[in-house]
């Protein structure tokens, strides 16, 4: 069947995406990149350019590169907004015959649509290109504030460009598309768009009766963006530099490319780290010699400089749920779209706002690309394809030897999903394991969510650790958790059903994701400490072992050397001092190694012919507690 | 019989569909494997770009070197770690672009000045910096100034 293409035609990027086995999938450029520039050119040898080659060439070629084409199409020359930009764009605008507007590049006036066609015409060819099929129908993506006049302009492009437009989708429903929000009937979505050059905020109603998703609110800024922060940090740079040298760098063009890359380079690190370092050699000189430029900007600063522009969307947010008659406790889901909303202190402020978390997981450039793939596949008759699976949103595991939380299903393990392992006893002669079945992120099991707990027993009795105990988790399609333990020398076995463990609440699964990171540190400390108390345990266990099977063939000596080791190995095992324990487990280990060797010496002089007695257990896994 | 009929259907369905699946999952595994060498042959190109940054600020200072010193041993020594870095680059597949008097070609340069100048219009006139390619693929595009 042939695919349907999904596009996120954006004022300055577009991107990609089609549907492949049920998934939406962003596809590459011929660049190799995921995002395209939507810039148009023509070069003096009449050669055009879309993309990243137009935008490599504009300082060159400004008449002839035109950028920013969305905020023309479908415009009147009239239009207040059109006489605005006009200012700011470097190309060459005129009204056409039909009231609408034209721009000029090389000798040809062009409208809009046309100029938005030559990119959907890229697109198209790089799809096909990368897919090895021919493409003629796409679903493309447009502002929900966009009109009439401007919709069908998009369309319009698209039927340039050789696509029979099958949608002109509204992009804050691609995004909710894509997170698979709008499959619960009944609920409003925010979806706050924070782009480059534009600030949107769209509130959807997803109705059931008529089975639709209507836009109810539109608000925003259509010349705040992403870019306002780097100029920011720029104006920043220079005026510390100022400061502290006496040099204007606004005026050195060379300096100014520099620091303009610094600057979006320490705005993207500022995103993972709390502070950056802003390192510039040789910015400039004077005549006392070279200047470096060094410069430290946390996480704290930066968000003090971009302040009024996070406040300002803040305010538009309220003032579009204002008009919507809404309230921001009506809002059941919020979308982030835009790669400004990488910024943790925009993604705090959203937080803030409505007192629970956004959708942010799918990249923010590309969901509403891949929205808009889902859409195509649910026209292009995929929909049975679309088969959507969902993944565990938490781990799930037993509780082992020293409440330890041991997780077989990993977080977002994608189900229906079956996972088996071995696990044995903990003491001498233990004729029943108990099976507790938990839930989360921690490494003890006591910090986790306790999904229910069984007992096997019938266990032969056996020395510790030779019992094999299979512990089966199975998700199945429905998030129905079944796990199972079976003795594997009786085959006698027990089994618990746990049903809605899966679906817990969004915020749940957010708290206790993030309880895991914040604890981490001393989880990993009382997880280390737990192991080391396991280890001195059972060494202190193999050798009173030894000592039965063989202790007449080991040195009384040596054997009450042991025995100190032991004594003050036990003497600080239950302490708290995860070092003493170590150093305490090391000594005794040594000291056994040499009796080791010794009764391995005795023996093989005893019985020099007889081969070794394979005594190893088969089994892998840990000791189960109780 | 209408009713076995119909269970056949499904069956015939059931069987379709998991055949179907089975096959998206080995054409995807076979995706994932090619997917997998590109990855392995671009794996290091962000941190060749990070190394990038840093050398572009060793370019500079070279270029700022006073007459006076470029025959100081001591320099020279520093400089020389700048030649190790591009031997390590060299290795790893990565390759300079040429460009002084060169026509200028956006598939390869960034134009970021462009002045008045002798030299035909359209030819890059100054490197401002290095590009780069890796593996065939241009990971960074050459800055340049061009004539006018």
């Amino acid at each position: 069947m042939a695919k349907i293409l999904g596009i996120d035609l954006g004022t300055t990027f577009s991107a990609i995406a089609i549907i492949e086995n049920g998934e939406p999938k962003i596809i590459e450029n011929k660049e190799g990149t995921r995002t395209t520039p939507s810039v148009v050119a023509l070069t003096k040898n009449n050669e055009r350019l879309v993309g990243v080659t137009a935008k490599r060439q504009q300082i060159t070629n400004p008449q002839n590169t035109i950028s920013s084409i969305k905020r023309l199409l479908g415009r009147r020359f009239s239009d207040k907004e059109i006489q605005n930009d006009k200012k700011l764009l470097p190309y060459q605008l005129k009204e056409a015959s039909d009231g609408g507007v034209e721009v000029k590049m090389g000798d040809k006036w062009h409208k809009p649509a046309e100029i938005s066609a030559m990119i959907l015409q890229k697109l198209k060819q790089d799809a096909e290109e990368k897919i090895g099929e021919k493409i003629t129908q796409a679903v493309i993506t447009c502002p929900a504030y966009f009109d009439d006049s401007q919709r069908k302009a998009t369309k319009i492009a698209g039927e340039i460009a050789g696509l029979e437009v099958k949608m002109v989708l509204n992009e804050p429903t691609a995004a909710a598309l894509a997170y698979g929000l709008t499959k619960t009937k009944g609920q409003q979505i925010l979806v706050y768009d924070f782009g480059g050059g534009t600030f949107d905020v769209s509130i959807l109603d997803v109705r059931k009766d008529p089975d639709t998703v209507e836009v109810i609110g539109v608000g925003g800024d259509t010349h705040l963006g992403g870019d306002d922060f780097d100029r920011k940090v720029m104006d920043w740079i220079i005026e510390e530099f100022k400061k502290d040298q006496g040099i204007d760098l606004s005026k050195d063009q060379l300096a100014l490319q520099r620091v303009k890359e610094a600057a979006e380079k320490a705005k993207i690190e500022l995103s993972t780290t709390l502070e950056t370092e802003i390192n510039i050699p040789f910015v400039t000189s004077n005549s006392s010699g070279p200047k470096h430029l060094f410069l430290k900007l946390s996480r704290a600063q930066f968000q003090d400089l971009v302040k009024e522009y996070i406040e300002k969307s803040i305010k538009l947010v309220e003032e579009t749920l204002k008009s919507a008659k809404l309230d921001s406790k009506d809002i059941e889901e919020i979308v982030l779209v835009g790669g400004q909303t990488r910024t943790p202190a925009i993604q705090e402020a959203v937080k803030n706002l409505f007192g629970k978390e956004a959708n942010k997981t799918i990249n923010p450039d590309e969901v509403v690309a891949m929205g808009a793939a889902i859409q195509a596949g649910i026209m292009g008759g995929d929909a049975k394809e679309v088969l959507l699976l969902d993944a565990t949103p938490l781990s799930l595991g037993i509780e082992t030897l020293g409440s330890v939380n041991t997780v077989l299903i990993p977080k977002n393990t994608i189900y229906p999903v079956n996972k088996t392992q071995i696990f044995s006893t903990a003491a001498e002669g233990q004729t029943s394991v108990e099976v507790h079945v938990l839930q989360g992120e921690r490494p003890m099991a006591s910090d986790n969510k306790s999904l229910g707990r069984f007992m096997l027993d019938g266990i032969p009795s056996a020395p510790r650790g030779v019992p094999q105990i299979e512990v089966s988790f199975d998700v199945d399609s429905n998030g129905i958790l079944n796990v199972s333990a079976k003795d594997k020398a009786t085959g006698k076995s027990q089994s618990i059903r746990i049903e809605g463990s899966i679906g817990i609440s969004k915020d749940e699964i957010e708290k206790m994701k993030q309880e895991a990171q914040i604890h981490e540190q001393e989880d990993k400390k009382k997880k280390e400490l737990i192991e080391a108390k396991n280890l001195a345990d059972n060494l202190i266990y193999s050798w009173e072992k030894t000592k039965k099977d063989a202790g007449d063939k080991i040195d009384e000596n040596l054997k009450k050397q042991v025995q100190e080791k032991i004594d003050e190995l036990k003497k600080v095992k239950d302490k708290d001092n995860i070092e003493e324990i170590k150093s305490k487990t090391n000594d005794l280990s040594q000291i056994i190694q040499k009796a080791g060797a010794e009764l391995y010496k005795k023996t093989s002089e005893q019985k020099p012919k007889q081969e070794n007695k394979d005594t190893k257990d088969a089994e892998e896994g840990e000791y189960k507690k109780k | 019989m209408q009713k076995k009929h119909k269970k056949d259907n499904k069956e015939q369905e059931y069987l379709e569909n998991w055949k179907r699946e089975r096959a998206a999952f080995l054409n995807y595994k076979k995706e994932e494997m090619e997917r997998m060498e590109k990855v392995v042959k671009f794996a290091n190109q962000e941190l060749i770009l990070n190394i990038l940054y840093i050398l572009d600020n060793i370019y500079i200072a070279e270029e700022k070197l006073p007459k006076d010193l470029e025959e100081n041993e001591w320099v020279k020594g520093i400089l020389n770690t700048k030649n190790q870095i591009l031997e390590f680059l060299k290795n790893q597949g990565v390759e300079q672009i040429d460009c002084l008097k060169k026509e200028f070609d956006p598939n390869f340069h960034e134009a970021v000045e462009m002045t008045e100048n002798n030299s035909k219009s359209g030819i890059i006139i100054k490197e401002i910096k290095k590009g780069y390619i890796l593996n065939g693929k241009v990971i960074r595009p050459a800055k340049v100034k061009i004539a006018k």
